[in-house]
Parts: structure tokens; C-alpha cells; sequence
């Protein structure tokens, strides 16, 4: 005779092994058999409910520390922010404010917030700031950095709404049905429940109503409730009541999480100075932690603070060798500050460490170029372009191999890899400006030219396309041209010597006339 | 191969000033190291895909059912 497990331990067993829609099948099985009722049901067709809201919200969590998007709304119209013009070095807004030290945009490329690229993307670091409105309205025409309107309406929301629309009978839950009150008197039940909503329905609201609830119920003793409070705050944009729950939770419990949240707080709050202290704070209670580490080496690189940033990074891996941000930040550091062949072996750990993708392999081709290991270039490459994901990757991948070919001379096949890079993803700036180069090498002036105003109006962040402009403007006798366009490439990089000497140049020109 | 005599013989002046005209040339951009992505943005873009897959597929069927 066939011996069955029982159906409510095989689904337990099913959600430690991470197979999530096995489990909530079998909780929907049991489910039916015994219906689950708010006011009276069995202990069994609880703990399956319990079970299923479980395993639905593990479907799509992601960790809350990491998910910050800030909207263009949010961003323009703040009104946390205490000065419209902070000092330098204490603002997260003022990227030009370098410590020195830093690599100057003539090694190192900016995004378009004008910070130094970063070797690790997060998804509060795809876009960053932008200065104006202007700015902000501009950014999304690339695809790549889409910015939402309001953080309401960014991809969590979207989510959300995606989970409800692949299931056919609905949502499992109705919250609007819910009796929160009730269910905030179930310690048992109302944890799992308030992650559903908070994660899986994305209904904030209600996630909050039943938070403040529970928080009661529990006499205001438990620190949980009040840092679930918090993200629910913060999620509808209240930052200070965020702040105060994040507070009153670690005078409960020292939690690193806790910490983590209330520096996400004051990051949007734009006080990184204050961030910096409580992360230092919670190295006091939790020597060594490596998320906290992380968070001040995050903050130094974001306020192009380069050097101590790496600094920051090399504590962390001194606790965790094998943190990939941390070797990657490293990494590229070392790499735009002239040294491929240290970037090369940060890179190399990581490919023994098994990262397999297209970025890592482009990377590991670009040092050993640089660092004239010449037989691995190539092969690299073609397995960066063997395991690309998109379209703009495969346009940065061959912008990369354009460069090789630049530096190896043959301007033909570099001319082939920039128009491909454009083929992918028609907004590559660099390749263009790079194109425009090439074409007036060939002496075609007109189709530079034509290249050269392409990038600027793209990326008007780069200094590069006007600098050329200017100087091709110059050349032709176009002096006007020249000098609005040496101006522009000044606003965007204004150390650059070149710039200065042609600026001086075309006064002197204007005067004599 | 000092026995080659060459066509052209170089002109290094023992004295006096060398003096080189810098000439401004136009610069390329730099070469772009991508970055990784942390697990968590992996994870929302392979939600996303999967999410706007599941609405395709859906919209289809819709459309198979009205014929």
C-alpha cells in the first residue's frame, strides 16, 4: 500500500525548497477541500492560507534596502530637501564637487547625472540625478533610462498589477473584503498577511492600515511593526514619519536592517553626512557588518569621493571575499586610473568565483587589451557578444571592440563596430562621437559634423562632442560655432586644458577683430 | 642593420631650443566598462520579462477566443 504524505507538510516541504508554485498548488488544493473563512476555520486551512500568502510573496520579493526609484516628480518638486544650494560635500545632488584624487571625465566616462560610471549598477543607481528639469524630461528618451513619472507609477506598481492580471479567478486574496482589525490580533497570521500586501499586491495603503493596527495591538512594544510602519511611509513618500518609526524601532532592537532602512531614509532626504554618521553608528553595534560597510562605500563613490570609496570597498572585502560590488567597484577603479593589469585580476576572481555574463567578459577583454594580453581580447569579446541580453548591450559590446580596433590601428574595422554599436541601439552617443572622428579623419566634413551635433543633442553631458564640434567648427571658420560649443564642453568639463587654451584662443581672435 | 644606408638621415640639433606646436586634436570617447548587476536588479528585470510575457500570451489567447 502507497503511503501519502500529508498534503500540508509536502507543501512545507516544497516551500523550504524554494519550489514556490508547487507549494501554493497544493495550499490551493487544500484550500478547497477545507474552505478558509475569516471568522471560524480549522488550524489546518489556516496554516495552508498562512502558507500560500508565503509562498506567493516569495515569488516576488525583492529586498526592500535595494528598491528605491525615484520618480520625476518626487525628484523636482521635493520638498524634504533643507537647502536648494548645499555646500559642497554635503549634498548627494552636487556632482561636480570632487575631493580630488577622483579620475577626470578625460579617463573616466560619466553617466548622465554627471558621476563617474560605477562598476555595479543597483536599481536606485541605473539613472541618478539629474540637475534641472530640463534634464529630467530629456533623460527617458534613451530607453535604457526610463524614468518614471511618480515612483507610484514605476515598475513596482506595474508589477503589482501584473500578478493580478496572470491570475484568471482573481486575486487570492481580496483585500478590500479583509477585516484588518481582526486580523491584527493574529500575530500568527497577520506577519505573513502584511508581507502579501506589501509585497505582492503592492496596495500600500492597506498594508499600512493593517501595520498601524498591529503596531496597537501590540502596545507599540514591537520593533517589526514599527519597521514595517516605516517602509510603508517611506513607500508614500513620508519620509520624516519614516524616519521617526525607523527610530523608535532601533531604541527596541538593534537591528542591521533597521540601520539600513533609516540611511536609505536620509539618502533621500539628501543628507548623506547624516547617513555616513548612523552607518558608523551601527558599525559600533555590529562590528565588521558588511551591508553597513557596503552602505558607506556607496555613499562616498555616489559623492565622487572615489578614493575613500575604495577604501571602503577593500574593508569589505577584508570580511567577505567573495562580494561581488565590491571587487567590481575595485575593479573598474583601478582600470580608469591606468592600471588594466590589477582591474584584470579583480576581474579574474570574478570569473572563478562563476559570474558568467556578457558585462564580465566585456570587461575582462577591455583589461586585457589595455593590459596587451592580446590573445585573450578577442576570444573575450566573442563570448561577451555570445552572451548578450539585449540590444544595448550588444551596442556596448562592439563600441568596446572599436576600440580595439582604434588601438590595433585598422580604422576600417573600427568604423564597422561603431556603426554596429549604432545598429543596436541608435542613441549610443559615443559611438557616434567616436564615427564623427573617423569621418573627418576620411575628410568628410560635413557627415562629422552632421555625427558630431547627433551625440551632442543624445548626451549633452559629455564633454567630448563639443569639443569637437568646436574644434571642427574652428577649422572650417566657423568661429561662433566654435566658441558656443568650446562653452558647453567647458560647463561639462571645466579642468580641461584644451578646452581652455581654444577658448583663450578664439577671445583673443574676437578682440583683434 | 647599420650597413643600410637610409635615404634620409635625422636632424637631432645638439643646441639650442626644440620647440613642438601643439596641435589640438579632436579626442574619441572612452572606452565603457559595463557594470554588473546586483542580484536584486537581476531579479526585477527577469520579473518584468516574465510579467510582460504572461500579459502577451493572455492578450493572444483573448484574441484566439473572439475568432
Amino acid at each position: 500500500m502507497e503511503v501519502t504524505m500529508d498534503p500540508l507538510f509536502l507543501a512545507w516541504s516544497y516551500f523550504r525548497r524554494r519550489k514556490l508554485q508547487q507549494c501554493s498548488d497544493i495550499c490551493t488544493k487544500i484550500l478547497q477541500d477545507n474552505s478558509y473563512d475569516q471568522d471560524s476555520s480549522l488550524p489546518i486551512s489556516e496554516a495552508a492560507w498562512s502558507l500560500k500568502t508565503r509562498a506567493l510573496t516569495e515569488m516576488v520579493y525583492i529586498d526592500e534596502v535595494e528598491v528605491d526609484q525615484e520618480g520625476i516628480a518626487e525628484m523636482m518638486l521635493d520638498e524634504s530637501s533643507i537647502a536648494q544650494v548645499a555646500r559642497p560635500g554635503t549634498s548627494l545632488r552636487l556632482p561636480g564637487t570632487s575631493h580630488g584624487g577622483g579620475p577626470t571625465p578625460a579617463i573616466r566616462p560619466l553617466t548622465q547625472s554627471g558621476r563617474p560610471i560605477t562598476g555595479f549598477v543597483r536599481p536606485s543607481t541605473q539613472s541618478g540625478r539629474p540637475g534641472t528639469m530640463e534634464q529630467a524630461i530629456k533623460t527617458p528618451r534613451t530607453a535604457s533610462t526610463a524614468r518614471p513619472v511618480t515612483s507610484a507609477s514605476g515598475r513596482f506598481i506595474r508589477l503589482g498589477t501584473a500578478s493580478m492580471l496572470t491570475n484568471p479567478e482573481g486575486p487570492f486574496i481580496n483585500l478590500s473584503r479583509l477585516n484588518m482589525a481582526k486580523y491584527s490580533q493574529k500575530p500568527n497570521l497577520s506577519r505573513t498577511l502584511f508581507e502579501y500586501i506589501f509585497h505582492h499586491e503592492n496596495d500600500v495603503n492597506n498594508a499600512l492600515d493593517l501595520a498601524a493596527q498591529a503596531t496597537e495591538h501590540a502596545q507599540f512594544k514591537d520593533w517589526w511593526w514599527k519597521v514595517q510602519l516605516g517602509k510603508c511611509y517611506y513607500r508614500l513618500g513620508l519620509y520624516r514619519e519614516s524616519e521617526k518609526q525607523f527610530r523608535s524601532a532601533l531604541n527596541h532592537q538593534e537591528v542591521v536592517d533597521t540601520y539600513l532602512y533609516l540611511a536609505k531614509v536620509y539618502q533621500r532626504l539628501d543628507q548623506p553626512i547624516t547617513a555616513l554618521s548612523l552607518f558608523k553608528q551601527g558599525l559600533d553595534h555590529f562590528p565588521g557588518e558588511v551591508t553597513l560597510l557596503t552602505g558607506i562605500a556607496r555613499i562616498h563613490e555616489e559623492m565622487n569621493n572615489i578614493p575613500s570609496a575604495t577604501e571602503y570597498y577593500k574593508d569589505v572585502l577584508k570580511q567577505d571575499n567573495t562580494h561581488v560590488e565590491a571587487i567590481a567597484c575595485i575593479g573598474s577603479n583601478h582600470f580608469y586610473t591606468d592600471q588594466p593589469e590589477i582591474a584584470l585580476r579583480f576581474y579574474r576572481r570574478l570569473l572563478q568565483m562563476g559570474v558568467y555574463n556578457c558585462q564580465l567578459y566585456n570587461n575582462l577583454g577591455l583589461c586585457c587589451f589595455y593590459a596587451q594580453q592580446y590573445d585573450m581580447t578577442l576570444s573575450s569579446f566573442e563570448r561577451a557578444l555570445a552572451l548578450v541580453a539585449n540590444d544595448e548591450e550588444q551596442a556596448d559590446v562592439w563600441y568596446n571592440v572599436g576600440h580595439v580596433a582604434v588601438g590595433i590601428a585598422d580604422l576600417t574595422l573600427a568604423y564597422q563596430c561603431f556603426k554596429l554599436a549604432l545598429a543596436f541601439n541608435n542613441d549610443h552617443a559615443e559611438a557616434y562621437n567616436n564615427l564623427a572622428v573617423l569621418e573627418l579623419r576620411k575628410g568628410r566634413i560635413e557627415q562629422s559634423k552632421a555625427f558630431l551635433q547627433t551625440a551632442e543633442s543624445l548626451a549633452p553631458h559629455m564633454y567630448e562632442p563639443h569639443y569637437n564640434l568646436s574644434i571642427l567648427s574652428e577649422k572650417i571658420g566657423d568661429l561662433q560655432s566654435s566658441y558656443t560649443a568650446a562653452l558647453k564642453s567647458e560647463d561639462s568639463f571645466p579642468e580641461h586644458v584644451d578646452t581652455q587654451q581654444l577658448l583663450k584662443q578664439l577671445r583673443e581672435h574676437f578682440s583683434v577683430l | 642593420m647599420p650597413e643600410v644606408k637610409s635615404i634620409f638621415r635625422e636632424v637631432l640639433p645638439k643646441q639650442g631650443q626644440l620647440s613642438m606646436e601643439d596641435v589640438p586634436t579632436m579626442v574619441l570617447c572612452k572606452p565603457k566598462l559595463l557594470p554588473l548587476k546586483s542580484v536584486t536588479l537581476e531579479k526585477l528585470e527577469k520579473m518584468q520579462m516574465e510579467a510582460q510575457k504572461a500579459v502577451k500570451l493572455q492578450e493572444l489567447a483573448m484574441k484566439e477566443q473572439n475568432q
